[in-house]
């Protein structure tokens, strides 16, 4: 999953008497903070607050309440964080927060930098999986790791950066030390969970030979060259490469040998170790295993870091039969669950060939999601062709039927249909829909509006697009900016839609051209 | 043709003269056994190199006025072609008699053309071959692309080739698997598309003069591998480079008409018809005259984009000389015209596999509104007119039951429909401005413009 940002105060926090006199204030106007965080970091979400099924998956929006009251944000922003749905621990919040307390602010360190490195940081973290067990409270500010970058890119010594680095380090230094790797990382300026990679030198195989000592990117970083250095060395053309070579094909697929039920996924460099993969006898335990902590604790990123490393033991040993496709199933549904589109479709692709090699599954019912995700898309040539490879007996298959229905009947413009049919929808594909449920009620709204006067009872509406009650169609029109546009009249209330004119329009041809594309299928 | 004097002097000739596709005749694979086998035995494995060189040198170095390099590129070239002219002739006398082998023979030629067009690009990229020979590129890269098919074609029929090697892959869509020839075939033919885009040259030099015969060859082979979003990179680096490129007109019209199909296609399915109906109009128009299956083929595009755009279907005339065409379009034209909603869904059935085949499906179910708009229409004109007030035009009766529209869609199926979906059918209608007027929901009836209830349509 995207991680969408902790609350970052927005620049209406009380700058610094130095920050406001060297930075221009347009730069860091409310939108525009919110918007770039939005539009780059922010899960996929639907246009609109979706239908029922979603609700459950919105993190609480305590987010914004825990925000101290000197740095309020803007209302925006605490919707937009409202939205999101990674829990982000308390721990990374009061990070963020420390960071921009005026006290801790510096006017030699930017704003965008320092969001900038804020990123950076916490992204790793939550890369790198450890976002939960990295003690944040005595992780050094932003400002304080640019300092240090800056101290160390001018001292083009090794040993003065030594000094420089220890001179301006603080009482937070401490995390530093987090990792017993600690002097070598921190002589470079790795943060700990850089360090934390050297483990991935312990997990994976080199073949001594095909490595060559200046090529080794980890041994960069512990070297004895400081950045600088390295930069200069660089110029000179004596650094041929920085990437290790690709390491030779392997003769076949491994066969692993670890019994070990659980795995953290770590993405590969190098051949895998048999020691290190969970041979298919032992996967079969492990998904077991998950199947039933998911129905427990329902915590996904466990469970998705879990499956992706089953995924990976199944590719790296070419394990490719029902098993194999159990596992992207069930992985599937689980993602579209959490709305994990990413991972969706990563499962989606893989499984695709896996159903062309003639292995059962349920192809039928990704078959159907696969439609229903294009239509999500609205990508004209996929779902084209996604027809064209579909038989007979597959248009007669009850999940395919509905998806090709639900195509045809938004391509015609019949909501009628299509509201009947989300509410009929076989296995998961509601999730799929309520991607787009949304868009296509202010579809049908655009057409009541030019298409009845001078009104229609709103209960006219809450059953034809399904709403799950007359409050909610009610809050639908609010929310798109409707006020005036409903009326109690002798105590049914009624929407003017001879009186609405152009006023959905908009929101209707925002919501069709905005489609987010992620890790296409 | 042999490697002899005889060719060493029309070389010559072709050089001194500049004849581009004399030159590209010279390296086509596609003549007479006896003439690959001629070629073949002209020389041997040993000598072909040094033979080619004497010969070359001699003849064309004083009258081309070639320079070293581009001769030992051209010795390259015919060496390599004359290896590929032994390949050939045993794939083909091998195939000829019984149609089967054990060997995979024509994946053995595509990899010998293949060496072929790398010492070519080889030429341009380090020889300094001037533009005029830019046939050579075309005569090579066609062949290149039917041998990548026929090699993949003997390869899916081949049950001696087990699937070992792919199954190893940790890409493994058998579906590429069977393609992969034609595949590699695309990555060769887009090297050699960035070859001619990215040439400096000024103009009159510009390997860019190639630029659109290669590009249709890519885009066609696109087509062939289903992935028609690939295009899209070669149409922008083809928008990206007009300025820097020859004026369109001044490419051949067959290139142009190729282009503009595929263009125009690629357009239709992103639903741009307005764009596709441009580009597919403009090569209509220059499409040669007799050049039956290529009208045939930009009119099964351009039929649903007048549907789309401007609500016309096509005459019987246009439609006279394809008899394929009428037998695609003419049912579900009749029905739209008539106003046959139900007739309509079932022509569209029948026809399902052969409209999604062509991609045409989904565009031509959009003609349901037409045929719901002239059914509607109908009802309309059915009821006829108020009673007329002296000295006035009587005017229609434009307040019409939701249910009398209700019985019309339901006349054909004979299935109840119920009121909502009726509204609803309505209410796009009117969205569509295929209809003017609104419903009063609370008196059950619609409300028709007095003027142009049916914008278009004469009522």
């Amino acid at each position: 999953m995207m991680p969408t940002w902790p609350t970052v105060p927005p620049s209406g926090a009380p700058p610094t008497p130095g920050y406001a006199t060297s930075y221009s204030a347009p730069a860091f106007t409310p939108v525009q903070v919110r918007q770039s965080f939005g539009q780059s970091y922010s899960t996929p979400q639907p246009p609109y607050p979706a239908g029922p099924t979603y609700g459950s998956s919105h993190s609480s929006p305590t987010s914004a309440a825990n925000i101290p009251p000197n740095v309020t944000p803007a209302p925006t922003v605490a919707q937009e964080q409202a939205k999101t749905k990674i829990d982000w621990p308390d721990s990374v919040r009061r990070y963020v927060q420390r960071a921009f307390v005026p006290a801790n602010l510096d006017s030699n360190v930017s704003r965008p930098e320092m969001e900038a490195k804020l990123k950076e940081t916490i992204t790793q973290a939550n890369e790198k999986g450890v976002m939960y067990s990295l003690d944040w409270d005595a992780m050094p500010l932003p400002q304080q790791m640019i300092r240090e970058e800056r101290a160390r890119t001018l001292l083009p010594l090794h040993s003065k950066t030594e000094t420089q680095t220890s001179a301006t380090s603080t009482k937070k230094r401490k995390s530093w030390d987090l990792n017993d790797a600690a002097t070598a990382g921190s002589s470079s300026g790795t943060p700990p969970w850089r360090v934390g990679a050297n483990r991935l030198e312990d997990r994976v195989t080199f073949s001594p030979d095909t490595r060559q000592p200046g090529d080794d990117p980890f041994k960069n970083t512990t070297s004895k060259f400081s950045r600088a250095d390295k930069r200069q060395k660089r110029h000179e053309g004596e650094y041929k490469t920085f990437r290790e070579d690709t390491p030779p094909p392997s003769d076949g697929p491994v066969v692993g040998t670890c019994q070990d039920l659980e795995k953290r996924y770590l993405r590969l460099t190098a051949a895998p170790k048999p020691s290190q993969v969970r041979p298919p006898q032992v996967l079969r335990q492990t998904l077991e295993l998950l199947k039933k902590r998911w129905k427990k604790d329902q915590n996904y990123s466990y469970i998705c870091d879990q499956f992706k490393s089953m995924r990976q033991d199944l590719t790296v040993q070419r394990v490719r039969d029902d098993f194999t496709v159990e596992v992207y199933e069930i992985h599937a549904r689980i993602a579209l669950e959490k709305g994990d589109l990413g991972e969706y479709n990563q499962c989606q692709s893989q499984l695709k060939g896996l159903y062309r090699l003639g292995l059962k599954g349920k192809a039928n019912e990704f078959k159907a999601y696969r439609i229903l995700y294009y239509i999500h898309t609205a990508n004209r040539a996929e779902l084209n062709n996604a027809l064209a490879d579909l038989t007979a007996a597959e248009k007669k298959d009850k999940a395919i039927k509905h998806a090709l229905d639900v195509r045809s009947a938004l391509a015609l413009g019949n909501y009628h249909r299509f509201f009947q049919l989300y509410n009929d929808t076989p296995n998961m594909g509601a999730y799929l829909m309520d991607m787009f449920v949304g868009r296509e009620r202010l579809a049908a709204l655009c057409n009541f509006c030019k298409g009845y006067k001078p009104d229609v009872p709103l209960r006219f509406i809450t059953e034809e697009l399904y709403f799950e009650s007359d409050i909610e169609a009610a809050q639908f029109i609010l929310d798109h900016g409707g006020q005036d546009l409903l009326q109690d009249r002798d105590g049914t209330i009624v929407f003017l839609s001879g009186k609405a004119g152009q006023r959905f329009e908009a929101a209707r041809a925002k919501a069709f051209s905005r489609v987010d594309i992620k890790g296409q299928i | 043709m042999e490697f002899d004097t005889h060719f060493f002097n029309e070389f010559a000739d072709i050089i001194s003269q500049q004849d581009g596709y004399a030159l590209g005749r010279t390296l086509s694979p596609d003549i007479s056994n006896e003439s690959l086998r001629r070629i073949f035995r002209s020389q041997n494995a040993h000598n072909v190199k040094n033979a080619l060189k004497r010969g070359l040198q001699g003849n064309a170095a004083l009258v081309g006025g070639l320079e070293h390099q581009e001769v030992q590129g051209w010795v390259d070239i015919y060496a390599s072609y004359w290896n590929a002219t032994g390949v050939l002739l045993t794939a083909r006398e091998a195939t000829g008699g019984t149609g089967k082998t054990s060997e995979l023979v024509w994946t053995k030629v595509y990899e010998a053309w293949t060496e072929l067009l790398n010492v070519l690009i080889r030429g341009y990229q380090n020889s300094g071959f001037e533009a005029w020979t830019i046939p050579c590129l075309y005569t090579v890269c066609k062949h290149l692309r039917v041998f990548a098919m026929q090699a993949d074609e003997e390869r899916n029929h081949s049950s001696a080739f087990d699937d070992t090697a792919a199954a190893l892959q940790d890409d493994f869509d058998p579906e590429t698997n069977k393609r992969q020839k034609l595949e590699d075939c695309a990555r060769a033919l887009s090297r050699v598309f960035m070859l001619c885009q990215t040439d400096r040259a000024s103009l009159e030099e510009s390997r860019k003069w190639g630029s659109y015969y290669i590009a249709n060859l890519l885009l066609k082979t696109y087509f062939k591998l289903n992935s028609a979003s690939l295009s899209k990179n070669i149409l922008n680096s083809l928008r990206v480079g007009t300025r820097d490129m020859p004026k369109f007109s001044a490419f051949p019209k067959s290139q142009q008409v190729t282009f503009k199909y595929h263009e125009g296609v690629l357009a239709f399915l992103e639903e741009n018809y307005v764009l596709a109906e441009e580009c597919l109009t403009e090569a209509w128009n220059s499409c040669y005259v007799n050049a039956k299956k290529n009208k045939e083929l930009i009119l099964t595009y351009l039929i649903p984009c007048h549907l789309i755009t401007s609500h016309t279907l096509p005459t019987k005339k246009l439609l006279e000389p394809f008899p394929r065409l009428q037998k695609l379009f003419l049912p579900l034209c009749r029905c739209i015209k008539r106003g046959e909603l139900h007739k309509f869904d079932l022509a569209l059935q029948e026809g399902e596999d052969e409209f999604v085949k062509r991609r045409i499906y989904l565009t031509l179910e959009r003609g349901r509104d037409i045929a719901l708009r002239n059914l509607l229409r109908k009802v309309f004109v059915a009821r006829g007119f108020e009673e007329a007030k002296e000295g006035e035009k009587p005017a229609r009766r434009t307040r019409v039951p939701v249910a009398e529209f209700a019985a019309a869609i339901s006349l054909g199926s004979q299935e109840k429909i119920d009121n909502d979906e009726v509204e609803c059918l309505l209410a796009n209608m009117i969205y569509k401005n295929h209809m003017k007027g609104y419903i009063s929901r609370q008196h059950g009836i619609v409300v028709l413009s007095k003027s142009g209830a049916f914008p278009g349509t004469g009522v």
